[in-house]
């Protein structure tokens, strides 16, 4: 729809639209000035309603915010007022002068004790005063007591050069002997909190109390100085008497007038100069030097001697104010007491050496006494041992050769009554090896049963002749111990048993004790009374009296005691007189299982010996004996070559050029080779033989020198089964090897 | 719970109708009770009536271009509406003598009453203005725009009072002082959540008129388009110069463009010489374009819907263009209008005119929807 009606004439809309175009264009010109001013105002109310609004709004909102900020900031007026009406409130409840001064040194506030003392600044004492102006009022204040010799300008800058430190605490007297003590504190934006406290009470307190205490301890020196049982005096630097006790006037015996107050050290050594010796590396000049040194002083320590032959020692030390202190005490009865000692020391010693040098001789003696009876009992025993194994020898050959039954008896008597002797002097030589130490024991894994079953068929005879019963209970067990020793040990126990038991029986068995087995011998024989049971042990005791001289001379228990002792194995006892003993020896069970050796039984009779054609070489420097054994061993069918010495026996062996069978060899052949070295000169000539070394003492040497070279060892007197053993051996050694 | 806002209504010729009405809105202390008087009513009798009922209450009361009431579009109605103190403060006065309006003083006096308005109830933080004016005065943009100076952030809303389809008098009153010529202001504080609203639902169209000849005045348009006012708009509809009533200017409104704004300039008759006379300010040069309708009802529905989408308002006071219930009449909407608006428990008055904020316009639904108060702790 156009804006001019398309009926109308073209003229009439031209006209239309030029009225459009002007009403419109004066419209566009004037615009609102022509316009009625509601419409004008309508206009403007739509055009501007958008923006008012929102100017209005944020107009409004900022006066919120002002109203709020106002609010505010009232609130925060009251709250800063309150806060500094707690603050005055707050200092004025603090007992000591406050001031806070501002980081530029200006008076902030002040409680009314600030300055208090000061009564010509009170009326200056605001808020806005400068630092260096209360600085200076309070120096030229006629309240402040200024330091002696110091001007108020001075005091004022030095209280101002102090003001520059972080902290600041000092004392300020005031006239009328108050005190003020002052402090500065940086609060963290750098102002100052001063604070002034009245610090007159304390300081007097302090002062009287310091008073005090010197006069209490002035006293308690002086009473200590006098309780002491030792002389003090006291120089200060300038070496003059400052103090001293009752004691040093008596021990240096000066007179009460001579010490007195500021008395000096050269006129007091003066006094006593004379009555004085120095000892110990100093003398009076010194003495002296030491005391007037201007050096430090070293500890100083003599002794002098009164000439009352008092000793004194003297100590002197040096103080930390420079002066020092001498101490003297009386030493003389110490030197004295000492003197007595030494002496007393050196009598004692004296005779300590005389005594010892008597009990050496005691003893040298007795050590010669007691080897000279061993060496006689050796000696005597080997002696003895030579004819009584030559006796024995004849008589065995005699029987053998006797056919009489009488004469066998005789010779049986007289071969028994021999082997008694030999068994005492076996006996004696045990104890006297026993005795001596010297003997070594051959101490191994053993089966008991090895020497139980001999010995039941040798004491069974015994036993069987008193017609007593005597049971022997063998044991498998295998313990350590020497076969030979135990043996003699056990057979002496079953002798003694025998011996003393008239009736009954003697049992012998095994009780395992833990580690080890505690082997008994039981008798139902008299027993022995607890007062006999220790001394039972000696030798040559014999209880029973009337018992033979035959059966022994008491050696037997005397030997089981020592040999048990030696061996380590306990003896014990038991008895009860009326129905018997036990006696029990206890040994270790050996920890391994043994193989046990068995002793191989010496044939009784050398049967096979007259067949086997065997040549002897007997080597024997005893003529006597020599003979006896020649005699013996030619009657079992074995030819014999005698010799006396080696040297003899390979001149021998040399001229008969034969190699013997075996070889029979004395020991001890006198001058020249003994048994062994002819040994192995024989040997080295002949290649090895079998054959026996024999001796008397039986030492472990010769033992080790016979098992090494396969030799068997006859001790003396002669065993003529175990002769007769060796020899047999040999015989059936040399038949294998003619038949090999 | 006792909504908000009171409203209570009567036939005018009801003998004991301020009785009544005191009886409605029920006991308790008023702030404001507001009265749309239908032009029927004795105006003068009722306002000393209600002076006699609200003793110690401000009462303010309009003539209407008929009344919005519970059931809608209503006529021959005296509506009421109560501001309980306990959710509401206000301060009315009336300005007399529109046409010789000082602005300054009314600013002053505007600014003032709110301050001490604010001063005494702080608590209340909600406000809102409410005015009524002589809907004959052609002063309405001159008294807004001076309102809006004063009022700040404060929304204003009104309505211009009508004499129903006659256009000759309309009256107004405020504590008991009945006036013409006048305007009544009603500034509101409240606890109640409110919020001043107004639903427009015309759309400009490209058929455009220039006024090239008008009295801006007496809002007479002589000429449009050079020819005469009437019959050149009567051209331009297609229609008979001689046809033109209140019917067609409600069916056929014409809007001027304001940058991106537009708003309604309604037609309010034709005078004996063929001129249009506006309901609102008018001017030489200006353009007016034609507008189209939207559905009314839908477009209302829609509006309201939006104002309870925080949740519904209690209850609506209202300004409604009499040219809206024109059209409504028209387009057979009334009906549904009716329902719409009594479903939103709308209250308030047909006029010749609305204001909001510092404009002054018609054809449109205009007013504040206030929301349940706050729940006290």
């Amino acid at each position: 729809m156009s804006l001019t009606n398309p009926e109308d004439s073209l003229e009439r809309q031209n006209e239309k639209l030029r009225k459009i175009s002007e009403s419109l264009m004066r419209r566009v010109e004037y615009g609102a000035a022509h316009s009625s001013a509601a419409y004008a105002q309508f206009e403007r109310a739509a055009l501007l309603e958008k923006q008012v609004r929102e100017r209005t709004t944020q107009l409004e909102k900022t006066l919120d915010l002002l109203h709020d900020s106002n609010a505010r900031l009232a609130q925060a007026n009251l709250e800063t007022e309150a806060a500094r009406s707690n603050l005055a409130n707050a200092i004025e409840t603090v007992h000591e002068g406050f001031a806070l001064f501002d980081p530029d040194d200006i008076m902030v506030m002040c409680n009314s004790r600030f300055c208090r003392d000061f009564l010509d600044m009170l009326d200056m004492l605001h808020p806005g005063l400068p630092f260096a102006e209360y600085v200076d009022r309070i120096s030229r204040s006629p309240h402040l007591a200024l330091p002696e010799g110091e001007s108020s300008a001075r005091w004022a800058a030095r209280r101002i050069r102090r003001h520059q430190d972080r902290h600041v605490m000092f004392n300020a007297q005031l006239t009328g002997d108050r005190w003020l003590q002052v402090s500065e504190h940086r609060t963290t934006n750098g102002g100052t909190v001063i604070l002034q406290t009245d610090v007159t009470d304390i300081l007097r307190l302090e002062r009287q109390a310091r008073d005090r205490l010197k006069d209490k301890q002035a006293q308690m020196i002086h009473a200590t100085l006098d309780h002491l049982n030792q002389g003090v005096c006291i120089f200060d630097e300038e070496a003059q008497l400052v103090g001293w006790n009752f004691k040093i006037g008596a021990l240096l015996s000066l007179p009460a007038r001579r010490l007195h107050l500021g008395a000096s050290f050269p006129v007091l050594l003066g006094h006593i100069d004379g009555e004085l010796a120095f000892s110990k590396g100093i003398d009076r000049d010194g003495f002296r030097d030491w005391a007037l040194s201007k050096a430090h002083r070293p500890p100083i320590s003599f002794e002098v001697t009164h000439s009352e032959g008092m000793v004194l020692h003297i100590f002197g030390r040096e103080m930390p104010d420079r002066g020092f202190v001498i101490s003297c005490t009386d030493i003389t009865a110490e030197r004295e007491a000492a003197h007595r000692l030494t002496e007393m020391n050196e009598d004692l010693e004296q005779r300590v050496m005389e005594r010892t040098l008597e009990l050496e001789d005691a003893l040298n003696a007795a050590e010669r006494a007691n080897a000279s009876k061993s060496r006689f009992v050796a000696a005597a025993s080997h002696d003895l041992l030579q004819p009584l194994s030559a006796a024995k020898l004849f008589i065995s050959s005699l029987a053998d050769k006797s056919a009489g039954d009488s004469d066998r008896a005789i010779l049986e008597k007289a071969e028994s009554a021999l082997s008694g002797a030999e068994k005492i002097i076996d006996a004696l030589l045990d104890i006297s090896k026993l005795e001596s130490g010297q003997i070594s024991f051959d101490v191994r894994p053993m089966a008991l049963s090895e020497i139980f079953r001999p010995l039941r068929d040798e004491m069974g005879i015994l036993a069987a002749r008193k017609g007593l019963d005597l049971r022997i209970v063998d044991s498998s067990l295998v313990v350590e111990s020497d076969p030979s020793y135990l043996r003699r040990i056990l057979q002496n126990l079953l002798g003694n048993a025998v011996r003393y038991t008239s009736t009954g029986r003697i049992v012998m068995g095994v009780r395992r004790r833990e580690g080890g087995a505690r082997i008994e011998v039981w008798d139902t024989g008299a027993g022995i009374a607890k007062h006999d049971q220790d001394s039972i042990f000696e030798e040559f005791r014999r209880l029973d009296t009337t018992a033979s001289t035959n059966e022994g001379l008491g050696l037997g228990l005397a030997i089981v005691e020592r040999a048990c002792v030696k061996l380590g194995h306990p003896l014990g006892l038991w008895s009860e007189p009326g129905r018997g003993s036990c006696f029990m020896v206890t040994v270790p069970v050996a920890s391994l299982p043994h193989h046990v050796t068995s002793t191989a039984r010496p044939t009784p009779r050398p049967l096979r010996l007259a067949q086997s054609g065997l040549i002897v070489l007997l080597v024997e420097n005893d003529p006597a004996l020599r003979r006896a054994i020649t005699i013996l061993i030619e009657s079992w069918g074995v030819s014999v070559i005698e010799a006396t010495d080696a040297a003899s026996a390979l001149d021998l062996l040399d001229d008969l050029e034969i190699t013997p069978d075996a070889l029979l060899l004395d020991y001890q052949l006198g001058r020249g080779m003994n048994g062994v070295e002819l040994y192995d000169a024989i040997t080295a000539r002949f290649g090895p033989l079998p054959g026996s070394i024999i001796s008397a003492n039986r030492t472990e040497p010769l033992d080790q020198f016979c098992t090494a070279r396969g030799l068997e060892f006859l001790p003396k007197p002669l065993d003529r089964h175990r002769l007769s053993a060796v020899l047999d051996a040999a015989a059936t050694s040399r038949a294998q090897t003619t038949e090999a | 719970m006792h909504a908000a806002l009171r409203s209570a209504q009567v036939d005018w010729r009801d003998p004991d109708a301020l009785e009544s009405l005191h009886a409605q809105l029920g006991a308790g202390e008023f702030a404001f009770v507001g009265l749309f008087v239908t032009p029927e009513a004795d105006f003068a009798a009722v306002v000393a009536a209600a002076q006699d009922k609200f003793t110690d209450t401000c009462v303010c009361a309009c003539t209407t271009a008929g009344e919005l009431g519970s059931a809608g579009y209503e006529d021959g109605q005296i509506v009421a509406v109560g501001l309980p103190a306990a959710h509401f403060a206000t301060a009315s006065y009336v300005i007399d003598d529109l046409h010789a309006l000082e602005p300054q003083a009314q600013i002053d006096r505007l600014i003032q009453t709110r301050m001490a308005l604010s001063r005494a109830w702080p608590r209340m933080s909600q406000e809102f203005a409410f005015v009524m004016i002589d809907g004959l005065s052609l002063a309405e943009e001159h008294l807004t725009s001076v309102l809006s100076t004063g009022l700040g952030p404060v929304p204003l809303f009104g309505g211009s009072a009508g004499d129903g389809t006659r256009f000759s008098k309309a009256w107004l009153a405020c504590d008991g002082v009945v006036s013409r010529n006048s305007a009544v202001i009603t500034l509101v504080r409240t606890t109640c959540p409110v919020r001043v609203f107004s639903l427009d639902h015309l759309m400009p169209t490209d058929r455009r008129m220039v006024v090239t000849g008008a009295d801006p005045a007496r809002r007479i348009v002589h000429e449009i388009n050079a020819e005469p006012a009437a019959q050149e708009y009567a051209r331009l509809l297609g229609k008979d110069p001689q046809q033109l009533d209140p019917f067609t200017f409600a069916a056929h409104p014409v809007v001027v463009r304001l940058g991106e704004s537009h708003h309604v300039r309604a037609i309010q008759r034709v005078d004996e010489d063929g001129n249009l006379v506006f309901f609102s300010a008018i001017n030489e040069g200006m353009v007016l374009t034609l507008a189209d309708h939207q559905d009314m009802a839908e477009h209302l529905e829609r509006g309201l819907a939006e104002l309870a989408v925080d949740g519904a308002p209690d209850q609506i006071l209202g300004c409604d263009c009499i040219l809206r219930r024109i059209e409504a009449g028209q387009t057979q909407k009334s009906r549904e209008i009716s329902r719409i608006l009594s479903e939103n428990r709308v209250v308030g008055f047909g006029t010749y005119g609305e204001q909001i904020g510092g404009l002054h316009v018609n054809q449109t639904f205009t007013g504040v929807a206030i929301y349940p108060p706050a729940t006290e702790s």
